[in-house]
């Protein structure tokens, strides 16, 4: 169906050209700038064109800096984890059980999705403080005075970081499971397959892409959050991302920042490859084609 | 028919516990933003509209409110078009380099959003210095576009994947020339992924902070002016925000839903008339 196009084909260079040109100068030459800029150092708040090691060095001989690195991937590896956790049985009901009502409890979740997340994160605060609905609310349920304090801790990033990336996993774990042949389950239960069966060799294996680019997803999102750290954590566990914020705005250390977001991406990218690895031969061992 | 068991009453109710999950933020600020108390604690004391007047009655918020306004419109527009163009380069054609094309025009979504303001402010702060001006709300424009194009790509695509060629040969060869194809036949076809992704951008656009925070130099978007707010303390005009930009945000993604729908139906129709 696709037409085969040379690069002097004028149609071809119309839909390319624009886009490459925005997204070279805009995302793959700025990339190369922070490397770059992690090799400079930084005079009375200027950048100064220096050309060497010492922002490196700093990087790899603070262990303040890899412990929020260590904690980042934890944070976001238990994000990730929740969210396909909580995202596949709701994705599994919307395609098998709620056919009828997924279109409307998609647009709410779109919305959700789509509203300005710092309002949200407020609005997670304002719920979970101690004198706050929730509080409010096991009072009259008679659970009485004992008020839960959950803000400003861990556990409340945590609550707030599944809230903003929870709609990616549905998204794209419901996305694979509609597009599983229902016939290929019926023919299971034909042949005598329980339910059980049929989702665990049937269903699950099916939507394995689907499930391995949501929890992908999640994951390197959650490695850039500093709002639902510093909001509702109350900035008592800083993230990887703040302490990026922090070299530039505090610090004033524009190379330090470069160097830091540098470390993220390469975090990222690795986790990435071995995820990408795993599921890879963890579907193969299935024996599904991938 | 198969048995009801316990599963089919818990996997439609995990949908009611995420949905609830979702809508506890939300149903928070709604509730919040008619209380008539300074303080934003449970329970509300008396309901009024007091703190909407006061919302409506500070300048900042309308500075920031036109710098939104501004901001998502623009690069709306300017990510929905190269969105249109990705689709067809994405989807339509073949050709060398394509899956590197496919990668950089897909890779900034795989980016967390902070992560790319910081790299563009980097940029833009060493392009700034060279040509005498510094960022402000049209570094804001270059990032929202790259990291929105992305998504529109993905909805004008999915919109594309059930496209029948056949329809543009049909016209082309009733003596249709190029440029009538594409405004008769395609472009109508494509109209509601074409839709979405504007709806989709602009509400992107308007809700994002990461971005904005970093590249919008002192020009101020409604998300950056409440996180300056908060970070101060909490006030109860934010909540009086949330409540005023939601309403429209959802009748918004309703009409998208609804276009859709009937596009679809469109389509079915169509196909059982043959």
């Amino acid at each position: 169906m696709a037409q085969q196009k040379s690069w002097r084909d004028g149609a071809l260079q119309l839909t390319t050209l624009p886009l490459v040109l925005v997204f070279a100068a805009f995302f793959l030459v700025p990339l190369a700038m922070t490397a770059v800029l992690s090799f400079q150092g930084m005079q009375n708040y200027r950048l100064s064109w220096t050309w060497n090691l010492a922002i490196w060095s700093d990087v790899f001989s603070q262990w303040h800096y890899w412990s929020i690195m260590g904690r980042t991937l934890g944070m976001a590896s238990v994000a990730t984890g929740l969210c396909v956790l909580i995202a596949l049985p709701v994705a599994y009901a919307l395609v098998t059980r709620l056919q009828k009502w997924a279109d409307h409890v998609m647009v709410l979740v779109v919305f959700a999705f789509l509203t300005d997340a710092v309002l949200k994160t407020f609005g997670w605060v304002l719920f979970l403080d101690r004198s706050g609905v929730m509080n409010g609310m096991l009072e009259v349920l008679g659970l009485g005075k004992a008020a839960v304090d959950v803000l400003f801790s861990p556990f409340a990033t945590m609550i707030g970081m599944v809230y903003n990336l929870l709609p990616y996993a549905i998204f794209t774990i419901a996305l694979s499971m509609a597009r599983t042949d229902r016939d290929l389950v019926l023919a299971a239960y034909d042949s005598g397959a329980s339910r059980w069966r049929a989702l665990r060799e049937i269903t699950l294996p099916l939507a394995w892409p689907g499930i391995v680019a949501g929890g992908v997803l999640v994951f390197v999102l959650s490695l850039g959050v500093f709002l639902e750290p510093k909001v509702m954590g109350g900035g008592t566990s800083p993230m990887a991302a703040e302490l990026i914020r922090q070299s530039f705005e505090t610090r004033v250390n524009w190379p330090l920042g470069a160097a830091l977001t540098l470390v993220l991406i390469v975090i990222g990218a690795v986790s990435l490859i071995a995820i990408g690895g795993l599921a890879f031969f963890a579907a193969r061992k299935r024996g599904v084609r991938v | 028919m198969r048995r009801r068991g316990l599963v089919d009453i818990l996997l439609p109710l995990s949908v009611v516990l995420v949905l609830v999950f979702f809508y506890i933020p939300i149903a928070t600020l709604v509730l919040f933003s008619f209380t008539s108390s300074r303080f934003l604690s449970w329970p509300i004391p008396d309901y009024s509209l007091r703190w909407y007047g006061e919302l409506l009655a500070d300048r900042n918020f309308w500075d920031a409110l036109g710098n939104s306004a501004i901001l998502a419109g623009v690069s709306t527009v300017v990510a929905t078009g190269l969105g249109l163009l990705g689709a067809f380069a994405w989807l339509r054609y073949s050709y060398r380099f394509q899956r590197a094309f496919q990668v950089l025009t897909f890779a900034p979504l795989l980016f967390p959003q902070l992560l790319l303001g910081v790299v563009m402010l980097l940029w833009f702060s060493v392009l700034t210095g060279w040509l005498g001006t510094s960022p402000g709300l049209w570094s804001a424009v270059i990032g929202h576009v790259v990291y929105i194009t992305p998504f529109a790509i993905v909805i004008i695509c999915v919109q594309m994947h059930g496209f029948d060629v056949t329809l543009e040969q049909a016209a082309e060869d009733a003596g249709a020339s190029r440029w009538q194809v594409m405004r008769q036949v395609t472009l109508p076809l494509l109209w509601p992924g074409i839709f979405s992704a504007l709806i989709f951008a602009f509400l992107l656009s308007w809700g994002n902070f990461y971005i904005t925070y970093s590249l919008s130099g002192t020009a101020r978007t409604l998300p950056t002016y409440v996180f300056s707010g908060i970070a101060v303390g909490s006030s109860p005009i934010y909540p009086a925000l949330a409540a005023l930009t939601f309403a429209p945000a959802m009748v918004l993604i309703v009409v998208v839903d609804v276009i859709r729908r009937r596009a679809a139906k469109r389509r079915v129709g169509g196909r059982t008339a043959d």
